[in-house]
């Protein structure tokens, strides 16, 4: 891993991963020049973005708006924790696998809820997988094999500029040597995208029909005639050549996004989905996978699943992990009204929320942890800026295809990593207390 | 036998109080004392149902809930035997893997009530939310017996994901009532939302009036399923009077989810 770099040098840093979205590039050049970063190769627009402007925004610590130390902010966050009844630990996707897994440990401690901003974007896919299981394959497969590419419900060519060039549309692998001419690609969405004029079709369905289209498709799979001339506002007809599409290629892949996750139906249209996939490996070899947004969403959802079982909305208050989305998940415990404090770390809950949800949390002692100033920090009772994971504090992520990799600290900052104010909020808390508050404290600490 | 009976003291309003100890089985051989601290969670907190609850009375099996307890979570969850009626709201998995005798709730009851419940009986005289009678996250199977009636109206995948047993809702339900359920009736009074019965395997959802059905429900017949006739007459010992037009009318038969294996029935009145 690169170190810190010393001032008054230039420095070339090769192999760096971007924290920004989910394709996680590994690939990126950052020149730093006096511990400032001067240029970044290889990253598209959004990557560069992030690299270049992180020295802008920067929160600064403080205890009810007024200027703090960063000890005074852990002292007063690790007060407000140690009181709460029924605490909640939010955000956390945009960090590094070790914060992540502090996290965790702090919200066995405290008997929080732990959730993350997955809650609000791709849990319904979580959930559907645990129903019916997913076919599914890394996106080096893609590069490599697929000849039918499906983006549904998302837009790569906008959210994740270089998914299609790194592996699904014009990457060239050892199955598919002429790239984009090997490839049939197909774009499925409620209104023509920028993803439409990189794909060889367009399909444009009416709006909240997609699960009516999954079950009609897997019902003509199963060779079933339907009575209906058209299934969201695409004749039959049509349908039954995009079956013929997907049987007759060697490897396909359909891509989803939240298009299909946060419309009408949530995860069951992730369930009809998954199925239709699953179903179509009678004829060839066919996967499916989510196109996740932030750097590292999926690290916190494996992160969560190893230590407690479950990907997300979980609740340790009786001292044991339990999962339950409608329940434990971030917006039912803001809208319900159910938490009485927050630590909300890398995401900007108030900006992202509804008025009813974002309301609660200005109700209740927040903590947000972050490196920039977000409507979040503007109302926070504590802020507790840190070093920007990916960028100035190293660690792990994990790539939208469960596929982990290193993420390098390119320059440094004054401010300590997530992890590191994590780890000492909970020495903070477990010396305050020994499970003064009823939450179950083991010997020496909660479960590293 | 007289009832125990629980008077609210002070009702939590944010952070939910977990009372799964609000059983008649837990009741049914405790004095008061004992009564007082069997142990609920407030939030990460212990503490004892006296603390929440006055206690009037003692060893019973039958209990009653003075107020309303809209934040009270597992109420009667696993109960077996006896009674438990509220007088006003419950919080949510009220009856949750119930496995006999009844509750009933005179306000609303909150999500998740009766889900996985394998006996006994549910009677809601306002709303409940959602997933009632279905399964929770992760189970293979939702209420595998027994009945939940509702007067009115529920959310959104009630009855998901059920394996036997009986919901009537005189009201209307939201979205994917039904969802994937495996079998076991569903008896709908009021208008449905999108996609009843999506993914259904086996089963049966009646739908009083007109249902907009997915393209995976093919059209059979018009008959006059004797079944409804035996049902309603059950129906009527639980104080739901279908019209002799319900009753004794004809139906249209529909067979899905096609998607799936097709088994399920969706009847609306012809
Ligand atoms: S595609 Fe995503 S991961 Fe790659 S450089 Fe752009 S923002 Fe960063």
């Amino acid at each position: 891993m690169a170190e810190s770099v010393g001032v008054k040098e230039v420095k070339v840093i090769e192999g760096v991963t971007c924290p920004f979205c989910g394709v996680t590039c590994d690939d990126l050049v950052v020149h730093v020049e006096n511990g400032k970063i001067k240029e970044v190769k290889n990253a598209c627009v959004l990557g560069k973005d992030t690299f270049m402007h992180h020295l802008e925004g920067w929160a600064t610590p403080r205890i009810q708006g007024k200027p703090a130390t960063i000890d005074q902010c852990i002292d007063a966050a690790a007060e407000i924790l140690a009181k709460a009844k029924y605490p909640l630990i939010y955000g956390l996707d945009s960090t590094e696998l070790q914060a992540q897994r502090k996290s965790i440990e702090l919200a066995d401690l405290i008997g929080a809820n732990i959730d993350h901003t997955s809650s609000v974007c791709h849990a319904p896919s979580l959930q559907a997988v645990q129903t019916v299981g997913i076919s599914s394959c890394t996106v080096g497969e893609v590069k490599n094999r697929a000849d039918l590419v499906i983006f549904w419900g998302c837009n790569p060519a906008e959210a994740h500029p270089r998914h299609p060039s790194r592996y699904s549309v014009t990457a060239k692998g050892l199955f598919t040597p002429k790239g984009k001419k090997d490839r049939m690609v197909i774009h499925v969405d409620v209104r023509p995208t920028p993803t439409a004029r990189m794909a060889d079709a367009f399909i444009q369905i009416k709006p909240n029909s997609d699960y009516e289209i999954f079950s009609a498709l897997r019902a003509l799979l199963k060779g079933h005639e339907l009575d209906q001339a058209e299934v969201g506002g695409v004749a039959i007809d049509e349908w039954k050549t995009l079956l013929e599409k997907m049987k007759s290629s060697k490897f396909g892949i359909l891509y989803w996004g939240m298009g299909l996750t946060m419309t009408r139906g949530k995860y069951l249209n992730i369930v009809a989905l998954l199925t239709l996939t699953q179903e179509l490996n009678r004829f060839t070899k066919f996967q499916a996978a989510p196109m996740r947004g932030h750097g590292n969403v999926v690290g916190m959802a494996q992160v969560l699943t190893w230590q407690t079982g479950f990907p997300f909305a979980v609740n340790m208050s009786r001292g044991y992990p339990r999962f339950n989305p409608g329940e434990y998940s971030v917006a039912d415990l803001l809208a319900h009204g159910e938490v009485d404090a927050a630590l909300i770390l890398a995401a900007d809950a108030i900006g992202n929320f509804p008025a009813k949800m974002a309301e609660h949390l200005r109700s209740i002692p927040m903590i947000a942890v972050d490196p920039k100033e977000s409507e979040t920090t503007k109302v926070a009772t504590v802020v507790i800026p840190t070093a920007q994971a990916g960028i100035a504090a190293g660690g792990m992520a994990y790539r939208m295809d469960h596929i982990p990799l290193v993420m390098k600290k390119v320059v440094d900052s004054p401010y300590p990593s997530d992890r590191e104010v994590l780890e000492r909020i909970i020495a903070k808390v477990v010396a305050m207390k020994n499970g003064g508050n009823g939450a179950p404290v083991r010997a020496g600490g909660a479960r590293g | 036998m007289p009832p125990v009976i629980l008077r609210v003291k002070e009702a939590p309003t944010g952070v939910p109080l977990e009372a799964e100890s609000i059983s008649p089985d837990l009741f049914a051989d405790r004095s008061r004392e004992e009564i007082e601290a069997l142990p609920v969670a407030l939030g990460n907190e212990s503490h004892r149902l006296g603390d929440f609850f006055q206690v009037e009375g003692e060893r019973s099996d039958q209990i009653e809930v003075d107020g309303s307890i809209p934040r009270v979570k597992w109420v009667g969850s696993g109960m077996t035997r006896g009674r438990v009626v509220i007088h006003g709201d419950v919080g949510m998995h009220a009856g949750s893997y119930m496995r006999g005798g009844e509750i009933l709730i005179e306000g609303n009851a909150a999500d998740f009530l009766g889900v996985e419940m394998e006996a006994g009986l549910i009677r809601v005289r306002g709303n409940a939310g959602h997933r009632a009678g279905a399964a929770y996250r992760g189970s293979k199977f939702g209420m595998r017996g027994g009945i939940i009636l509702i007067e009115g109206d529920v959310g959104h995948e009630v009855g998901a994901y059920m394996r036997r047993g009986l919901v009537v809702i005189k009201g209307n339900a939201e979205d994917f009532l039904g969802a994937r359920m495996a079998a076991g009736t569903i008896c709908l009074f009021g208008r449905a939302g999108l996609r009843t019965g999506g993914g259904m395997q086996k089963g049966m959802i009646v739908c009083m009036h007109p249902v907009e059905l997915l393209p995976t429900f093919a059209y059979d017949c018009i008959y006059a399923p004797i079944f409804l006739r035996i049902l309603f007459k059950g129906l009527k010992r639980l104080g739901v009077q279908p019209t002799p037009q319900q009753a004794n009318g004809l139906y249209r038969r529909y067979h899905g989810d096609l998607a799936e294996i097709g088994k399920g029935e969706i009847l609306i009145p012809a």
